[in-house]
């Protein structure tokens, strides 16, 4: 599908310092630096976000498990003895978002395929994403506090901060007052 | 401190409070404008932290007239009429197009990192506490307009067509930021704030070498604008009308 909104990038945050990296959504960009930087407008706003990553939606490698059952090629030929790292993400049961599991080296995001199935597959993963590392840009961690910290002391932006009485709420308290 | 210069310097941060307020407003009204759902939720980011910072200015400036500093920024931004806001000129024109706004925003930026480093080391630690905090937030803002000004400058002949346009029209009231500010004679005198001579001079060198990565030429030659913070536009009427609106229709009403 054409799209006139420029590339588009997924986008994983990092909610503390550890924790997995989990799939946001992504977000439009001509190129990495600007990925990070709508990245961080879109979905750090909400404090809780320690770090982000982005990758090019279409440099990642996609299977679920249907598509593996059926067939799909797993096992394309691998440029010979041209190992680099893959990051390995899946989606456990089908509820929730893609998580980072865990990195593998393999010659092409195949070969990553199948060591990630080897390495994961006793997690019920219904959706696989091979993204090879050299694609992924970090946001910088001594940025981080630039970046994230604002967001912390601004509860104004959060829908909670208005306390807005809606006619339906003095509806209902009503009726529950007279029910007493 | 002493009264007459807590006066002057309440006057002075005053000018840096209204500068953003009036930015922040001309900012928002890109929300649900910009070219792309991104840039927009980001010039609404970009709006909020200039509405942010003004209201840590407006608090200060309270502060320092022993005025109460939770129900005075209200009064002076939705009750105060538009010829006593001391912004300057280059925060009120009209939005522009969005290599205008960016292009504004930049300058601005630049303008404000500057000044804040020497706010952040003002005699006056309140004073110094604020421009500290603000700092960090406006390295991002830095980084974000950085980006897009290079990129637009070096993108389609269209992109770098419209900013340098922008740059002509903006660049005569970007300079005059830094015309003394009321209060700022005896402010910088007292080591509570930093002479606007010495900002202008880290802001042209900063701005002028990131126009030329982008290959944008500031004009060579520029006349007065005529206008300042206290000979306003008639853009800023109107902007303070819009701002006003809601709060004019219940002046006693509680939010």
């Amino acid at each position: 599908v054409s799209d006139s909104q420029l590339s588009r990038f997924e986008v994983f945050v990092q909610g503390r310092k550890g924790a997995a990296y989990v799939h946001a959504g992504s977000v439009h960009a001509p190129d990495p630096e600007l990925a990070l930087l709508n990245a961080r407008d879109v979905f750090s706003r909400r404090p809780n976000c320690h770090s982000l990553w982005v990758v090019p939606a279409d440099r990642i490698l996609r299977r679920t498990v249907e598509q593996l059952s059926a067939g799909a090629e797993t096992d394309s030929p691998a440029t010979p003895g041209k190992s680099e790292t893959f990051l390995v993400f899946g989606k456990i049961g089908h509820r929730g978002s893609h998580v980072f599991l865990g990195e593998t080296a393999a010659a092409g995001s195949s070969q990553a395929l199948s060591r990630g199935q080897e390495a994961f597959g006793h997690l019920d993963v219904t959706s696989w994403w091979i993204v090879a590392e050299a694609t992924r840009s970090i946001s910088a961690p001594e940025e981080a506090r630039a970046w994230f910290d604002p967001a912390k002391d601004k509860p104004f932006r959060d829908h909670a901060f208005y306390p807005v009485e809606t006619f339906m709420r003095n509806l209902g308290r009503g009726r529950r007052q007279q029910a007493r | 401190m002493n009264d007459d210069l807590r006066a002057a310097l309440a006057e002075y941060l005053l000018t840096f409070a209204d500068d953003e307020m009036v930015l922040g407003h001309r900012d928002s009204e890109w929300t649900g404008h910009a070219p792309i759902l991104e840039e927009d939720i980001a010039f609404a980011n970009l709006a909020l932290d200039e509405m942010g910072h003004a209201s840590l200015w407006y608090r200060l400036h309270a502060e320092l007239l022993g005025e109460d500093p939770e129900s005075l920024p209200d009064r002076l931004v939705f009750h105060r009429p538009a010829s006593g806001f001391l912004n300057a000129p280059l925060v009120e024109l009209p939005r522009g197009d969005w290599a205008f706004s960016m292009l504004r925003q930049f300058l601005f930026d630049a303008a404000e990192r500057a000044w804040l480093e020497g706010l952040a080391r003002s005699r006056h630690a309140p004073l110094a506490a604020v421009a500290r905090k603000i700092q960090t937030e406006e390295r991002y803002h830095d980084r974000h307009t950085r980006a897009w000004v290079l990129r637009l400058g070096l993108g389609t002949q269209e992109s770098r067509a419209r900013m340098q346009r922008a740059l002509d029209a903006l660049w005569p009231y970007a300079v005059e930021l830094f015309e003394a500010r009321p209060g700022e004679a005896l402010a910088a005198s007292s080591d509570v704030a930093p002479e606007s001579a010495d900002v202008r001079a880290l802001w042209l060198a900063d701005v002028v070498q990131q126009l030329d990565k982008a290959t944008l030429e500031p004009p060579s030659e520029t006349s007065p604008t005529g206008y300042g913070r206290d000979r306003h536009t008639p853009h800023l009427a109107e902007l303070v009308a819009e701002m006003q609106s809601v709060a004019q229709l219940e002046p006693e009403g509680s939010w």
